[in-house]
């Protein structure tokens, strides 16, 4: 194999819990964003125009739906003979074989993976955020600064701090002080879940992490806090620009609408940096003579002949005549009937809302304003309504049916 | 379908078709908001499990080997068998351009002699329909023709006779048991409405025998020295197939006019879209963006456009721009259009990355649609 400067490793074995059902039956990087994306489309475009040409996918929970979409890579450009896309489920080994354990249990499981490459430097990547981001000028700077470690950092409003892992510095940028998720923050840099180790000091580390039984074997959690404690040079690296975590159903919902922003926050035009993704294979999208439809996106397959407004349709989404969709996002193949009302909400892949539901409801001022969602496959029953926070999906229908037999 | 290959073959540019045609050949031609005219019957060749498919190509052949690439979106960058494209090149025997489809088959020979399968489809590429060819086979083999041809039924008032056209249009006459019984080509007034579609199915070996006996004999033109000659009084069964789906021929400005605005009726699209999957080259646009104050109804839109004015009843390639004001009215815009706030525009076909300033009014009657060239500003 042709030795590599540097491979990238992206952790997409997370079950991402606080999707709730909309993650049922997917892993949270295949979840649908922006009309024709899934999460893990933007950490792999990033890889392909940083020049990262082998990419490990970390899979472990519900992976059919991702592998199926990663295929062999060739959207991002990364079927290629040396290097490209893998994906890495936890296998038997020897009489042993176990599940990823934690993050950094997930790497050290793919030592010999990464060893194939012989490379100087990891990057380890998330699946749950959207952004756009050269990590070649962060691996650049990992190697300028003599770092052990460099973590990528981004600035949050000190009232959210204790969200995230929260990084203090010195001036030249080293960090002295890594916290993860502290109720009182003294900095705003939130690590962003990219990291370049120097893989030599990476690998010596994940073997002796994994040799303490009292570690639960994660990066935030036990690798960074030992490798500061042992005086390693760590390094935060500061990126500015759009960068969201789309881990809740409420900042998922916010970020699809970031992109209807005028002009949008997150700019997917940009011919230099495109976000590739799978194609569906569809048919431009029609828009019937009844159709009303303003400040939205609206992609390939989608046959439109209701009332939609500030909302995102995916592919193969159909609207009957007389349905009204608001501030929503729609998910691929949804069908919304005539009469049906979405407001604010999320409806997923292949689910029918039928004549005369109500899903969601309009932002009142003094409220909480929580998203409605209905799951995948989901066909609700006419007339039936979703209130705003609610979470609706077959299988809890089915519950319901028999509760009330 | 394993043991089916098929062949394309791209005609010359035709003149009937303007400035469209002027630097790509008809198979290339944008059409449906996000294709190109060959697209439809490579998915067809595909999706009826063929695996080897030639494509000859005569002039201006740049656009449609950059669109066809390696053949991956149709599934045809294969190990063995796959996409071939067939340009002209100079040999002894081959001056470089042909003179008709068997003159080209003849420069291609060692292609079909390394195929290995039975039969071969030769198509036309100006033809748009959606359907798989097992049941042509099958006809085929029930029948024990020699050649079958695919006709479809169409009423004179559908087809327009006052263009003259190379090559003529073909209708045939067909007997009871399939045979058939006549064929007319280039007639003012013909006797059948069975309105030939360039298709036609064969035996590879037979087609090989074909071209070297019409290479010996001097023959170029099929269907009136070969084809219509057998169904007089020649060996061969011919025999002919008719579809009965939707299809479109596209060779004259009106033509490609009105099947672009055929797509806007449910049923027409249903039947080019609603079956089998249409495959085309990938282009990583965004989705469409409709901006506040959009109107659009009745219009067929791609990704990568963004719309800030009214569109009705149009088709918009991908990436097109519509400023503010502007009022798009039964108009094709192909790819990467873009029109300034204010610019009025109906009956109008734009081909690609045109730029029209704001304020222009750009009015054509329907019979008659304005059509711009490729990378123009009005």
């Amino acid at each position: 194999m042709r030795k590599k400067q540097c491979i990238a490793m992206l952790l997409a074995g997370g079950q991402g819990s606080r999707l709730g059902i909309l993650t049922k039956v997917m892993a949270k990087p295949a979840v649908p964003f922006g009309g024709k994306y899934r999460i893990i489309d933007f950490p792999l475009s990033n890889c392909s125009h940083s020049g990262i040409d082998t990419v490990g996918v970390l899979t472990q929970y519900q992976p059919l739906e991702l592998n199926s979409y990663i295929g062999s890579g060739q959207p991002w450009d990364l079927d290629l003979n040396s290097g490209g896309v893998f994906v890495l489920p936890p296998y038997q080994k020897g009489k042993s074989g176990e599940w990823y354990r934690g993050t950094a249990n997930a790497i050290y499981q793919n030592i010999s993976f990464i060893e194939q490459f012989n490379p100087e430097y990891v990057l380890i990547l998330s699946g749950d955020h959207i952004y756009k981001m050269d990590y070649n000028k962060m691996v650049r700077f990992h190697s300028r600064s003599n770092a052990d470690v460099t973590i990528a950092v981004f600035d949050v409003p000190l009232e959210e701090a204790s969200r995230f892992g929260i990084m203090s510095t010195d001036e030249e940028g080293r960090i002295t002080r890594f916290e993860e998720k502290p109720p009182h923050p003294t900095s705003t840099k939130a690590s962003m879940g990219v990291y370049v180790f120097t893989w030599s000091v990476l690998r010596d580390y994940l073997i002796s992490d994994e040799a303490d039984p009292t570690s639960k074997n994660d990066f935030g959690k036990n690798i960074i806090p030992r490798m500061l404690n042992d005086g390693l040079k760590l390094m935060a690296y500061g990126f500015e620009g759009y960068w969201k975590d789309v881990g809740t159903i409420e900042s998922l919902w916010e970020a699809n609408m970031d992109l209807l922003k005028n002009p949008p926050a997150f700019d997917l035009y940009d011919d230099k940096w495109r976000i590739y993704a799978r194609n569906p294979v569809q048919p431009p999208h029609f828009i019937a003579d009844t159709a009303k439809v303003s400040d939205s996106m609206i992609t390939e397959g989608c046959d439109v002949a209701g009332e939609v407004e500030r909302s995102i349709l995916f592919a193969g989404v159909h609207v009957e005549p007389g349905a009204v969709i608001r501030d929503s996002v729609i998910m691929p193949g949804a069908v919304i009937r005539s009469g049906a009302v979405v407001t604010r909400a999320i409806v997923g892949e292949d689910s029918v809302v039928s004549a005369g539901c109500t899903v969601g409801a309009e932002a009142r001022e003094g409220e909480s304003n929580l998203i409605a969602l209905v799951g995948q496959h989901t066909e609700l029953p006419e007339n039936f309504v979703v209130k705003p926070g609610d979470q609706i999906d077959s299988d809890m229908l089915r519950l319901e049916r028999s509760l009330n037999v | 379908m394993k043991d089916v290959m098929g062949l394309i073959y791209t005609s010359k540019n035709e003149t009937s078709l303007r400035e469209l045609t002027a630097s790509r050949a008809v198979a290339a031609l944008p059409v449906a908001g996000r294709y190109r005219m060959i697209d439809f019957m490579l998915s067809n060749m595909v999706n009826s499990g063929i695996r080897n498919v030639g494509v000859i190509m005569q002039k201006n052949y740049h656009s449609l080997m950059d669109h066809l690439g390696s053949g991956k979106e149709w599934d045809l960058h294969t190990r063995n068998d796959g996409l071939f494209i067939l340009p002209p090149f100079l040999t002894r025997d081959n001056v470089g351009s042909y003179r008709g489809i068997l003159d080209a088959l003849h420069s291609n020979l060692t292609y079909l002699r390394r195929s290995s399968q039975e039969y071969v489809i030769l198509t036309n590429s100006h033809t748009v329909l959606n359907t798989t060819f097992d049941d042509l086979i099958e006809f085929h083999e029930e029948t024990r023709a020699d050649i079958t041809l695919v006709y479809a039924h169409k009423d004179p008032s559908e087809i327009d006779e006052t263009v003259t056209l190379s090559p003529r249009h073909v209708y045939l006459t067909v007997g009871e048991d399939g045979v058939l019984t006549d064929m007319e080509i280039g007639p003012t007034e013909p006797k059948s409405h069975n309105f030939y579609m360039d298709i036609m199915v064969l035996r590879r070996d037979l087609l090989l025998r074909i071209i070297d006996q019409a290479f010996a004999e001097g023959i170029t033109d099929i269907n009136r020295e070969l084809l219509q000659r057998n169904v007089h009084n020649g060996p061969m069964r011919i025999c002919g197939y008719e579809y009965k789906g939707y299809n479109h021929r596209v060779e004259t400005i009106n033509s490609y006019y009105s099947l672009n605005m055929d797509l806007l009726k449910p049923e027409c699209r249903r039947a080019l879209f609603g079956t089998h999957p249409v495959y085309t080259k990938v282009h990583d646009e965004v989705p469409a963006r409709y901006m506040e104050g959009a109107h659009a109804i009745n219009s067929l839109v791609a990704d990568g456009c963004v719309i800030e004015g009214t569109v009705e009843n149009s088709i918009l390639f991908r990436g097109v721009r519509v400023g503010k004001g502007a009022h798009i009215k039964n108009s094709i815009l192909m790819q990467g259009d873009t029109i300034e706030g204010g610019v009025e525009i109906e009956h109008v076909i734009l081909d690609k990355d045109v730029t029209v300033l704001s304020g222009s009014r750009l009015i054509a009657p329907k019979l008659y649609p304005i059509v711009v060239g490729k990378s123009k500003t009005v």
